[in-house]
């Protein structure tokens, strides 16, 4: 078994023994499931450090992922139709890498955040750590069957851990989570049954799901329905185009670009704090390493054609998410509506296609990985204490609670791309990419990057404003002295899981190379190949 | 000396910029008792001074040194972080090190007592490192977060008093002006990258630089290079508080007034006037004349706003805002050498008029709490007659006033002569409306002599106004000696001879010589060089005397209060109330619909759409239950009806089969009977 299957199952593991754990044990469940995800922590790096950013370009080479593993899985002969090949192929390169990194030490401070959950831990562990094998699955899953699993088996965890542990509206927010990202991703099978039945393997002759042999124009059968070729058409929409535009859904909806947001606010606001964390953290990352890995790469033709939609949908999203993170007053929700704000900077610097665009947008995923993390541990934290997030009841805490205001301050200013840090570089790469993109490929329009610099001056207002509203000014709280008892400072625990999320966001900040030179070469892998078309 | 080479000498740089970070991190991350700090910053930020000032005796006139490391690959193109010094650079490391040192100073005594007075030795080292870092950097896309950096030190300095709310206000206003601006660096930046493909200073700026090369062929894409020049200008606007985005400056005096003088004086709005220097030759001529009339525009708004202002820190926040606009003239006109002269000269005598203020509000501060009376203590009409309490402080300050004014043998009269002189040859050389431009800027030196007065001659000169109320404890005295000595230093700067040893011609000053000159080769038929020094002292001394005429002579100033142009200038041109109008209340407004649409629109759709799905599976329900269900009931139902009657035979009586048996014949044969073919 190797490094990537050992860090998939792991968690798995750690999750049956909870299971099988007696329940006078029940206090000791999450340093189970902290030692499982420590060692995956201490995994990712090592493969991080071992990981040869420039020998390892992969996209469409197999000989140039890192750690692969490739078993046939299924193999049935079905007759007539050939025999159906299903692979468990693994591995790594410079897109997914840099995310097992986030994926692990954002589980790593959820499970540290799960302190607070106080019902039912042997289902709440469990659960938690089925979803880490998960995710960890999607970013390393080569097969497109073996992706599109473990694609679907993050939901339903995600589905129990907001229904049952969550807020007020828990359950609403929970079906409308699952039904809008199931609603995505039932359109995708389609779409991969579609690509299977069109594509085979150059050597067995055998049709198959492997990703790798999609993205080679040679290995579609002539006249099959997703064949470059044979320009088919379905409902009069070119074949191609639709496959992209039904998989860009699927993805965008976990993104969350406007219009297909609002799943998003009512999830974050409902979940629990850890799963806030993970949801901002890292699923919707998923979104964007989607785009990446399936739409550009197996569809760079309509990715192309696309791009000036997908960068004006940045733009909005950029814009809109802003706006409405402006008019919020519970906290977590202004939270979750600048995520939709930063997200957009992801889906401008994408649509660029150029390096200096996919790079700004990778590194704005990581970066937004650890800030929205660090956020929503902050917002946990207050409501732990008092069980209110809103921004009126709160008035002058940086007398009270100095330690966290200084948190406060240094993720708000993060966020909102305060030069040092990571989000800095990264929305600033993901403009200029998107600028230069006219005189590039000429995909996107100037107009557009400067537009999405509003965006920043817009997270400014918000962040700023809230600053100003909930923590200086004299002390004024809601529920006057019985709070102010309450919100005590930041302990020890949480002042390692900030300072942590600080020091990697100062360090991406300050030494962009530590990821870029990591993803470089696969970055400009990816270009050539949609460029190849 | 030849063993200090250029590696040698950046390093020596860089370390100038990273001690007051050492300060920042040193104080921040080792805990101890609060207030501490203040002898670890001084050390540092000496220490600062001292390597700026050797370095600017090795490379002041000499070679520029340039030294870079690869910072990070992005596809095919290297990022470099280096450092560039040239003589721009050692002038304004040396400036900003020697303001910082001495306001550190100040600051022992002015901010003792202050609670939280770690945080603010920790806040100034952030700000010198970034203003330090912004002068000596060669990489654009890191002078933009060195230029973000000054501004984020200046938001926590601004709200140092986190608890006023107009401080914490005036602090959020600050940073969003300033985010603004920095949108017009961040779009100068991506048009320079994707036309050179490089964010190098000297690669592009240099004397054979890229933009000079492209200027010169003429086959540049010139459309989307003066853009790019007004992107940088509009960053420069925010920086410097020029119109229209000077608003946040005044609101910025809730800070602290070493702050405001440090910062909002002397080295941070001129990070404005320093870039334009530094990208000089990006500016084409339309950009060159948008950036006159601006500074022209906003130097003569500035003193007129001044006049009509009665708290001290603001009247001066309203001439810095003045005094940057002829800086920016100056870089317009294309007299670069004179606006970076000015820069330097104006960096001392308003730090030195802000310091004095400060001496002057400590003493009223003290004044209020000792007597518990509740006044206004920065307000000019509740002092008078402070000279005599506080000679020293007093004499000082004279002595910045005439410099601001441009009095001969100081230091603001050779700077602002330079800017009035070629800036009307410059206008000659143009013709059209541009000549308005020197004459404007003529106006606002008059306008200027005449507010600075009026300060001083309210503030020092008559009796104590708040005398009568509290005649038994008036004890205002001299500032403590910290404070007082800075001041002198400062004063000293504020003469001609630190700059020129001819007092009245400035085209002997050092700085000048060290800087690019105006290009112009003026054939004017006046001397200008005659005739503006006289005009302006001659009207300059004439404005001084009318305020001494009002304000100490007659001691009642004609009342001009409900004259409509007064209230125009005294609410500052209703510039605060039209961008909060227009702009803020536009915002959230905004927002609040976009969140409104959110929630109905969108969200709305979407819930339309699950209640379409529950009421089609209700609808289905239904139909499953009565209809399909229905029928199988039915058919059920049927079967049993039938069952039932088919159950009414078997009775179990022989007879009854009988009867049954005949029937069903009789039937058959009846049949049979009428329908044959069967």
């Amino acid at each position: 078994m190797s490094l990537l299957s050992l860090l998939i199952f792991l968690p798995l593991a750690a999750g049956l023994l909870i299971l099988v754990l007696p329940y006078a044990w029940q206090q000791r469940y999450k340093y189970v499931a902290l030692a499982a995800v420590g060692i995956q922590v201490i995994m990712s790096a090592f493969i991080y450090l071992n990981f040869d950013g420039n020998a390892f370009s992969g996209i469409d080479a197999k000989s140039k992922y890192q750690l692969v593993e490739q078993v046939s899985w299924i193999n049935l002969q079905l007759g007539r139709l050939g025999s159906l090949q299903i692979d468990y192929f693994l591995g790594i390169d410079g897109l997914s890498m840099p995310f097992l990194v986030l994926s692990s030490v954002v589980m790593f401070i959820a499970v540290l955040s799960s302190w607070e959950i106080k019902t039912n831990l042997k289902g709440y562990f469990a659960l938690l750590m089925l979803l880490n094998t998960a995710i960890m699955g999607v970013f390393c899953a080569l097969d497109f069957f073996l992706f599109y699993i473990f694609y679907e088996l993050m939901l339903l965890p995600l589905y129990f851990l907001i229904g049952m542990w969550g807020g007020a509206r828990r359950e609403y927010a929970a079906i409308k989570f699952f039904l809008y990202t199931l609603f995505g991703s039932v359109f995708m099978l389609l779409v991969i049954i579609g690509l299977y039945f069109s594509v085979q393997d150059p050597i067995t002759g055998n049709h198959t799901f492997n990703m790798l042999h999609m993205m080679n124009p040679d290995n579609y059968i002539p006249g099959s329905i997703f064949s470059a070729l044979a320009e088919q058409q379905i409902f009069g929409i070119p074949a191609r185009l639709l496959g992209f535009i039904v998989l860009f859904i699927a993805f965008a909806i976990k993104v969350p670009i406007v219009p297909l947001h609002t799943w998003l606010p009512d999830a974050h606001v409902e979940a629990p704090t850890p799963v806030s964390i993970i949801l901002a953290g890292i699923l919707l990352k998923i979104g964007g390493y989607g785009i990446l890995r399936i739409c550009m790469s197996i569809f760079p033709d309509a990715a192309i054609d696309s791009a000036w939609w997908l960068g004006l949908i940045g733009v909005v999203s950029i814009i809109y998410g802003a706006l409405n993170a402006l008019a919020q007053n519970d906290l977590k929700r202004m939270i979750a509506y600048s995520s939709v704000s930063h997200m957009g900077f992801v889906l401008l610097g994408i649509a660029s296609i150029t390096a200096e665009g996919i790079s700004g947008a990778m590194l704005q995923m990581i970066s937004h990985g650890f800030l929205s993390t660090m956020l929503f541990f902050l917002v946990g934290v207050i409501y732990n204490r008092v069980h209110s997030r809103y921004i009126h009841d709160f008035r002058g805490l940086a007398l009270i609670m100095p330690k966290y205001t200084t948190f406060i301050m240094i993720a708000f200013f993060a966020s909102l791309g305060l030069p040092g840090f990571s989000a800095f570089i990264a929305e600033a790469f993901s403009l200029i990419g998107a600028f230069t993109s006219e005189s590039v490929n000429g995909l996107l329009p100037r107009w557009m990057a400067i537009c999405g610099s509003i965006g920043i001056l817009l997270s400014a207002a918000y962040l700023l404003w809230t600053l100003q509203r909930m923590f200086f000014g004299k002390t004024r709280l809601m529920g006057g002295e019985d709070w102010k008892s309450k919100l005590t400072d930041v302990n020890g625990r949480e002042i390692f899981v900030l300072t942590s999320l600080t020091v990697f966001a100062l360090l991406l900040g300050i030494l962009p190379s530590l990821a870029f030179d990591k993803m470089n070469a696969s970055v400009l892998e990816l270009i050539r190949l949609v460029n190849l078309k | 000396m030849e063993t200090l080479t250029q590696g040698n000498l950046s390093l020596l740089a860089a370390l100038t910029a990273l001690l007051p970070l050492i300060t920042f991190l040193g104080i921040t991350l080792i805990p101890g008792k609060q207030g501490r700090g203040a002898y670890f910053s001084i050390f540092n930020i000496s220490v600062s001074l001292l390597l700026s000032a050797f370095l600017f005796f090795k490379i002041w006139n000499r070679n520029i040194v340039h030294e870079q490391l690869s910072w990070f690959t992005i596809g095919g193109t290297e990022f470099t972080a280096g450092i560039l010094l040239n003589n721009l650079s050692v002038l304004m490391l040396v400036l900003v090190s020697l303001i910082s040192l001495l306001v550190h100073i100040y600051s022992t005594m002015y901010m003792l007592g202050d609670p939280y007075l770690h945080r603010y030795w920790a806040y100034l080292g952030l700000f010198c490192f970034a203003m330090l870092g912004l002068v000596i950097i060669d990489n654009l896309l890191i002078v933009y977060m060195f230029w973000e950096l000054v501004g984020f030190s200046s938001y926590l300095l601004i709200g140092f008093w986190f608890t006023k709310e107009a401080a914490t206000q005036a602090s959020k206003k600050a940073f969003i002006v300033n985010r603004l601006g920095d949108l017009g660096f961040l779009t100068g930046i991506m048009i320079v990258f994707s036309t050179f493909r490089t964010l190098d200073i000297n690669l592009l700026f240099g004397e054979e630089g890229l933009v000079a090369q492209t200027v010169g062929s003429g086959i540049a894409p010139g459309a989307w290079l003066t853009i790019a020049g007004l992107a940088f200008f509009l960053a420069a606007t925010a920086k410097s508080a020029q119109f229209p985005l000077h608003t946040w400056l005044p609101d910025a005096m809730e800070g602290p007034t070493s702050v405001s003088s440090l910062i909002h004086a002397a080295t941070m709005v001129a990070a404005g006037v320093f870039l334009l220097a530094r990208i000089y030759p990006i500016f084409d001529p339309t950009v060159l004349v948008v950036i006159a009339s601006i500074g022209a525009f906003t130097a003569f708004m500035a003193a007129t706003i001044a006049l009509t202002q009665n708290d001290i820190k603001r009247i001066l926040a309203f001439s810095t805002i003045s005094q940057l606009g002829f800086m920016m003239i100056a870089m317009g006109v294309g007299a670069y050498g004179a606006g970076i002269f000015h820069l330097v000269t104006h960096a001392f005598f308003k730090c030195l008029l802000f310091l004095a203020a400060g001496a002057v509000i400590h003493e009223m501060a003290h004044f209020r709490a000792k007597t518990e009376a509740d006044f206004d203590h920065q307000d000019i009409r509740n002092m008078g007659g402070l000279r005599k309490a506080m000679p020293l402080t007093f004499i000082t300050m004279i002595l910045a006033s005439l410099a601001l004014s441009g009095i001969p043998f100081t230091s603001g009269f050779l700077s602002k002569d330079a800017i009035l002189i070629q800036s009307f040859e410059w206008a000659d050389s143009q013709g059209g409306w541009v000549k308005l431009i020197p004459y404007s800027a003529l106006l606002t030196s008059l306008l200027t002599a005449f507010y600075i007065f009026r300060l001083i001659f309210k503030t020092f000169f008559g009796e104590f106004r708040l005398k009568g109320q509290f005649s038994d404890k008036v004890i205002i005295h001299e500032a403590p000696a910290a404070m007082k000595y800075v001041m002198v230093v400062l004063a000293v700067f504020c003469l001609f001879l630190g700059f020129s040893f001819h007092p009245l011609s400035y085209e002997g000053s050092w700085i000048l010589q060290g800087l690019p000159q105006q290009a112009i080769k003026h054939a004017s038929v006046f001397d200008y060089h005659t005739f503006i020094p006289v005009i302006v002292n001659v009207l300059a001394i004439l404005m001084i005397a009318l305020a001494y005429k009002w304000y100490v002579k007659s001691k009642q100033a004609p009342d001009l209060s409900s004259n409509p142009v007064f209230l125009f200038l005294n609410r500052q041109w209703f510039f605060d109330d039209i961008y909060q109008r227009l702009f803020v209340n536009g915002t959230t407004k905004l927002a609040s619909r976009a969140f409104l649409f959110d929630k109905k629109v969108v969200d709305g759709l979407v819930n339309l759409i699950a209640n379409i799905g529950i009421v089609l599976s209700k609808i289905s329900d239904w139909l499953d239950r009565y209809v399909v269900d229905g029928l199988i009931h039915a058919v059920a139902s049927m079967a049993k009806t039938i069952g039932n009657f088919a159950r009414n035979f078997q009775t179990g009586r022989l007879q009854h089969y009988l009867l049954t048996m005949v029937l069903v014949v009789l039937c058959f044969f009846i049949i049979k009977l009428f329908f044959p073919a069967i």
